[in-house]
């Protein structure tokens, strides 16, 4: 049966509704969402709204989590004081604008979702602020996954959508203790684990404007990364009507961004 | 001359042992640094003396390089220094005698000095720290899967990391192989392969067991006080 995955909905209410027009019109009615539904876009409650309705399966984001539970990541989660300053901007706005019931649905998000061997998270098993990149370590990736005890991982957050396929692994060591005199030798064979990034509706980052998700077959196991155009010119009068810092509605427009994506991706906050 | 260094860890107050792995190095030739990779307290003993020496040492002595462990993440957090919570993991694993213990283990005037302490050094290509860049209580040893070996030795970007929970004295070489990886988008596909680069994770031993690692031959000595050679590994020279 296919299921379609989103993620990083932020509050963009027009790309969340032209999302789930085009899964509704493949016929697909089992939707999960990898958090974020909150955070730079002006619509949070709608968007917030709009989940509840349709009562799709939601892990709770970095975002929803700094809402509910304060600013709580440092400053390493921003490059630059001025993109940690908009990023501070929105969080406060975001905060005011959402309704206690938006703030309580947030709050009981999970953060992570499993079904048999798939695991739903929003940055990694580790953390939802951790960014699982493409181009991350591959065994790194790979210890990722195999030590949530999963065969598939979704994963959101990093704003770019891809599939990654880990395979044919195998690692040779040698170990020298105080037991034995002459070094051990063996060879340790890694399973075929894959991750899936499902990009982000609300909030591309892919080097276009449209915004992105994925359909899993979970049959032959088959994703596809699908694009959807929306009126993107509708939340960026909303960005700017509302008074939120109008980079926000630039990038939206231009569909990439280079301000605010950590130098060190891999870093994670322990704060 | 080839500089080689003396690693030491969980000693929880044994000044006597302290004194002993000092005699040991003055006999052993060309070591150059003594790196304590914490645990440097305990509830077993009181704990004064052999801080008050790690604190001044002996003009004649190595000047040790000390760095915090499990123990003194627990002192630290329970007596308000570190982070918000307090001492839970020890009150969890060994009660609240134990946690009362080490709070009469160590006079308050030691804390200033144990909570300026670093987590870890690098030093060269070598990541030296307690537990590991995830965790101060991670316990690894030649059981753990070598990917979490992998994702610990690429979190501090080193080729080699010393480590001291688990208490264990191991020399657990990387040696080969490798992960091919796939990755499709929405320009296309791309295929890499990832080799396992050579890289080493080494458990330096708890107590009277220590280790010295010669730099320059890539060698790790595993010993006991007294000298006596447990034995050795070979890295990559």
């Amino acid at each position: 049966m296919k299921h379609a995955v989103i993620s990083c909905l932020h509050a963009n209410l027009a790309a969340v509704k032209a999302v789930l027009n085009d899964i509704d019109q493949k016929g697909i009615s089992d939707i999960t969402c990898l958090g974020d539904l909150v955070g730079y876009g002006p619509q949070p409650n709608e968007v917030v709204d709009l989940v509840r309705e349709r009562d799709i399966a939601s892990c709770q984001g970095c975002w929803d989590e700094d809402i509910i539970e304060g600013l709580n990541a440092c400053e390493c989660s921003y490059p630059s004081q001025l993109a940690e300053k908009r990023g501070h901007l929105a969080h406060e706005w975001t905060a005011e604008q959402l309704t206690d019931i938006n703030k309580d649905f947030l709050a009981s998000l999970p953060t992570s979702i499993r079904r048999d061997r798939i695991l739903f998270v929003h940055g990694s098993p580790n953390s939802q602020h951790e960014y699982l990149l493409p181009d991350m370590n591959a065994f790194a990736a790979l210890e990722r996954v195999e030590k949530a005890g999963a065969d598939t991982l979704f994963c959101g957050h990093t704003h770019q959508p891809y599939v990654r396929e880990l395979k044919n692994g195998s690692i040779r060591v040698r170990l020298q203790n105080t037991s034995n005199h002459n070094a051990e030798e063996k060879e340790i064979n890694l399973p075929m684990r894959k991750i899936v990034n499902a990009g982000s509706v609300g909030e591309p980052r892919h080097g276009s404007t449209n915004a992105t998700y994925v359909i899993h077959d979970d049959v032959t196991g088959e994703v596809e990364i699908k694009e959807v155009a929306y009126d993107i010119g509708l939340t960026c009068q909303a960005i700017i009507d509302a008074g939120l810092p109008r980079i926000f509605a630039w990038r939206l427009s231009h569909g990439f961004e280079f301000a605010e994506q950590a130098e060190d991706a891999s870093h994670v906050c322990e704060r | 001359m080839i500089e080689r260094w003396a690693l030491v860890s969980g000693l929880k107050g044994d000044l006597e042992t302290y004194e002993l792995i000092q005699r040991d190095l003055k006999k052993a030739s060309g070591v150059t640094a003594l790196f304590v990779l914490g645990d440097m307290v305990g509830p077993e003993r009181n704990c004064d003396a052999l801080l008050n020496r790690l604190q001044n040492p002996r003009r004649d002595e190595l000047q040790p390089q000390c760095i915090y462990g499990w123990w003194e993440e627990q002192l630290l957090t329970e007596q308000g220094l570190r982070g918000e919570q307090k001492a839970d993991a020890l009150r969890l694993n060994q009660g609240e005698e134990a946690v009362t213990a080490l709070l009469n283990a160590v006079d308050t005037y030691h804390l200033k000095w144990l909570s300026s302490l670093q987590f870890g050094f690098i030093e060269l290509d070598c990541g030296l720290i307690h537990g590991s860049s995830a965790d101060i209580g991670d316990n690894l040893t030649p059981e753990t899967s070598p990917l979490i070996l992998i994702d610990r030795l690429t979190r501090l970007d080193v080729n080699r990391l010393f480590t001291a929970h688990s208490t264990k004295q191991f020399h657990l070489e990387l040696t080969g192989g490798g992960l091919d990886s796939q990755v499709k988008d929405l320009n296309g596909e791309s295929q890499h392969q990832q080799r396992v680069s050579k890289q080493s994770i080494i458990g330096i031993g708890a107590g009277a067991n220590y280790t010295i690692y010669d730099v320059g031959s890539d060698e790790t000595h595993f010993l006991t006080v007294g000298g006596q050679y447990n034995t050795k590994g070979k890295g990559f020279a």
